[in-house]
């Protein structure tokens, strides 16, 4: 059970608070309700570009790292489709430290052109470091496109081109800014070794004086239903040949969301999990196989992934690969199956909840669901899931007219 | 009014706890290390073995590792797999140059449970020809891919360079993979791992029964033989290039060989290490990512052997930038050099790394950790002590004193992979 309280501002920042008597550390998490998802299709890597303009120097601070640094404490960041996360953990003893820093930004940025025009060289170099200079590093660019039509999951967090990065100009940052980086936009959460009172009083002192804006509106476009199988090979100078069949499936509010979850486990999370143990051990035919979700808000993904063992054609594998999802759809999984994956998953919730951080950051996103509480709640959901709904689940999601498939061809493998 | 152009007064931390774990004898040698305060339902066992890189011919170490789960005569991989994650457990294995560990985290009941599937699984391993077979086929699919990068690619040339003659230096090619014998990995296996155990240790609230029962388990595989580890390691000084076709990123490593925790420059040396360029505000980092954008990142570290330690300074930058971050670098080795540090500069460094070992000694977990990273040393927690002393001693004349000792470019094994 993890304890929080909450409290929200006049200005609508929603505040919670976790205690920890046992560190000597402090962390502030502050999730802003913004991501790629946000952007324009014009425009696009807006979101993560942004998220490396706030380390910049806000309106009263010319510089973020350093006095946090001198608080002994330290500070990153991460985007994602849905969301944009900051976090700082340092000493409990100087946490005004971090929430004078915090607050600041919130309040409003430097907007400094050094800063702007550093930080579009920074995130090209990041483009190239992750997504071009690796190999299979474009894939996401590629299947993102091939899944989705309509929705803005249809761009990765990073942008669909290196020029819009180039492009972006500061009335742009501006404008961004003034959008999403509100109070009521936002959730804060602190936790440590703290007393409620204490918290109420500090978090009012440094965010009670930023002004209150109305929280942006979301109106995203809906990606209509899939109606037919989707598929595009590209050609790489890479080693082997490699896989993505990308399946969609729910929004993050959705008890589907749970049992797709547990169906991609079943599928592949472990070397136990029937792709790994059937197209690999038994046929040969991988030789990596793994299944995941992307736990997206909106309707997600899941993909099952790989590369083909050498000689090995796409064909036989697809195949092999259709003929075991069918078995899912025509068999529940048995009770001790469903058991396996139930313990793993357990086992995995009580490391993620013993680091401070990671409390931190799961509370905002539970709370940004709609009640952080469902972080203690999410285990009874769960337990609650039967054989008979992995079944349907997999009868619904695992389609042909479902699926998005990229096959990424070795250049000396390709005819 | 609030005023916010002034920080809230920062306070020092005036003093850390350290809590070494309890220690039991395995044999005379080998010692089993518990961490017993954990707060939750956790577990993590780790078995240290005497089977590193340097102990076998190429390759070898390192698949004997990654068969360790591949079968018995009574049970395949899939079914010992299957056990285990029966038991809610994930079992990880890894080798570095001087020694191999396998890690289970599970909840803290299902340790023995784990434990004896595992002990069971190792015991009896046969290394069936088709396991053989599928590992060195997926090693040698990783292989080729990792080859296509150029990080892969500088970070092995560059340990060929940095440990030149010594066994170290020694990487793998792809005509390693032909050449592996079942045989020869049956007689690593036997010689490093059933006789090879050189610690465990365990971190999770168990009873002394079950410490007990653990050591009964793994007991036989106790080493009796200590590894000489080398001494004298020299680098080879001077630059080279790789080229990588179609890179649209140059990946760079400088470094040279250095000590380890038991120098009594250590200490000093890693505050210079983190001015230089082991913290955002690092001297690299405000000039190569955030005054030019020549990169996503750029770090440097100390790295620790047994007996030598090692610097290094590693990034990847963009292709036309290759040769200005290797002036930069130069020309921020010559200022730490020529110029003593200020001292905002050296108490923010100061405060930061305060920050940093309070961080590395948080939870029982990390607390083990730091432990276990200064054991092989023959050091003790005190060690953390005389890291802090030096924090409060550290002058700028200091850390001018050692660049020019150390950090002299002419010293520096140079690659770059674009």
């Amino acid at each position: 059970m993890i304890h929080f309280e909450r409290f929200k501002l006049d200005n609508g920042l929603t505040v919670l608070f976790h205690k920890d008597v046992t560190t000597p550390l402090a962390v502030v998490n502050t999730l802003y309700d913004v991501g790629a998802r946000d952007e324009s299709e014009e425009k696009t890597g807006f979101a993560h570009l942004f998220e490396h303009l706030m380390f910049g120097g806000s309106v009263n601070i010319p510089d973020f790292d350093a006095p946090l640094q001198m608080a002994g404490g330290e500070s990153n960041a991460f985007t994602s489709n849905d969301i944009t996360n900051y976090y700082n953990v340092l000493p409990a003893k100087n946490l005004e430290t971090a929430l004078w820093l915090e607050s600041d930004r919130m309040l409003s940025l430097g907007f400094t052109p050094k800063s702007l025009e550093v930080q579009r060289n920074v995130v090209i170099e990041e483009f190239k470091q992750r997504y071009l200079n690796q190999p299979y590093g474009d894939v996401w660019l590629k299947l993102r496109p091939l899944a989705y039509h309509v929705h803005p999951y249809k761009w990765a967090t990073i942008g669909k081109v290196i020029k819009h990065i180039e492009d972006a100009k500061m009335e742009d940052v501006k404008a961004f800014f003034h959008k999403h980086y509100n109070p009521a936009n936002a959730i804060l959460c602190i936790a440590g070794n703290f007393e409620f009172e204490h918290i109420k009083t500090i978090v009012t002192k440094w965010y009670g004086d930023i002004p209150g804006r109305i929280k942006p509106a979301r109106i995203l476009p809906a990606e209509p239903e899939q109606e037919e199988l989707r598929e595009e090979i590209i050609e790489r100078n890479v080693p082997t040949d490699a896989f993505y069949y990308a399946f969609k499936m729910s929004e993050r509010r959705n008890e589907m969301y749970y049992m797709a979850d547990v169906l991609s486990d079943a599928l592949g999370r472990d070397k136990s999990s029937r792709l790994y143990v059937s197209l690999k051990k038994e046929q040969k035919l991988a030789s990596e196989i793994g299944a995941y979700i992307t736990g997206s808000l909106d309707n997600g993904l899941m993909v099952i992934s790989g590369k083909l063992n050498d000689g090995v054609s796409f064909d036989t594998f697809d195949k092999a690969l259709w003929k075991e999802l069918k078995k899912l759809k025509e068999h529940p999984i048995s009770d001790k199956e469903l058991a396996r994956l139930m313990i793993k998953m357990h086992t995995s919730k009580e490391f993620q909840d013993q680091g401070l951080l990671n409390r931190a950051m799961n509370l905002c996103q539970f709370e940004l669901l709609g009640d952080a509480n469902g972080i203690n709640e999410e285990h009874e959901i769960y337990k609650a899931i039967k054989p008979i709904h992995i079944q349907e689940t997999a009868i619904h999601i695992l389609k042909p007219t479902n699926c998005s498939i990229l096959k990424v061809k070795a250049t000396q493998n390709a005819e | 009014m609030l005023n916010r152009t002034i920080s809230p007064e920062v306070k020092q931390i005036d003093k850390i706890d350290f809590i070494k774990p309890q220690i039991f004898d395995i044999s005379k040698d080998v010692k089993l290390f518990f961490m017993k305060e954990v707060p939750n339902e956790t577990a993590r066992l780790d078995l240290y073995f005497d089977a590193g890189t340097v102990n076998g011919d190429a390759g070898i170490a390192s698949f004997v590792n990654g068969m360790l789960l591949s079968g018995t005569d009574e049970k395949t991989s899939t079914q010992i797999n299957n056990e285990i994650d029966e038991l809610g457990g994930f079992f990880e294995s890894g080798v570095s140059n001087e020694n191999a560990v396998i890690t289970m985290y599970s909840l803290r009941d299902k340790v023995l449970p784990i434990l004896k599937v595992m002990t069971n699984a190792i015991q009896n391993l046969v290394f069936h020809q088709h396991e053989v077979e599928e590992l060195v086929n997926d090693r040698r699919q990783k292989f080729k891919t990792s080859m296509e990068k150029v990080s892969f690619i500088a970070q092995r040339a560059f340990q060929q360079r940095l440990f030149s003659e010594s066994i170290y230096g020694r990487v793998t090619n792809e005509s390693d993979f032909d050449s592996i014998s079942t045989d020869s990995l049956k007689s690593f296996f036997k010689k490093n791992y059933l006789n090879g155990l050189t610690k465990v240790v365990v971190v999770g609230d168990l009873t002394q029964d079950e410490i007990d029962e653990i050591i009964d388990l793994i007991g036989s595989w106790a080493s009796n033989t200590t590894t000489e580890f080398e001494k004298n390691i020299k680098n080879l000084k001077g630059y080279a290039h790789l080229v990588k076709d179609g890179a649209v990123q140059t990946a760079i490593r400088v470094g040279r060989m250095l000590f380890n925790k038991t120098h009594e420059d250590y200490n000093d040396f890693l505050i210079l290490n983190t001015i230089f360029g082991d913290y955002f505000g690092s001297r690299l980092m405000s000039n190569i990512r955030e005054d030019k954008g020549y990169t996503y990142g750029i770090g440097t570290m100390v790295a620790e052997l047994h007996n030598v330690g090692y610097f290094i300074i590693a990034t990847e930058v963009g292709k036309d930038v290759k040769d200005a971050t290797l002036t930069e670098i130069q020309n921020e080795i010559t200022r730490l050099q020529t110029e003593l540090v200020g001292d905002d500069e050296l108490n923010l460094v100061k405060n930061y790394l305060m920050g940093q070992l309070l961080k590395s000694a948080d939870g029982p977990y990390s607390m083990t950790d730091l432990y276990m990273s200064v054991e092989p040393y023959g050091l003790d927690l005190d060690f953390y002590n005389t890291s802090i002393d030096s924090l409060n001693n550290i002058t700028p004349e200091r850390i001018q004193e050692l660049a020019v000792k150390y950090l002299n470019w002419n010293d520096m094994t140079v690659v770059s992979a674009g």
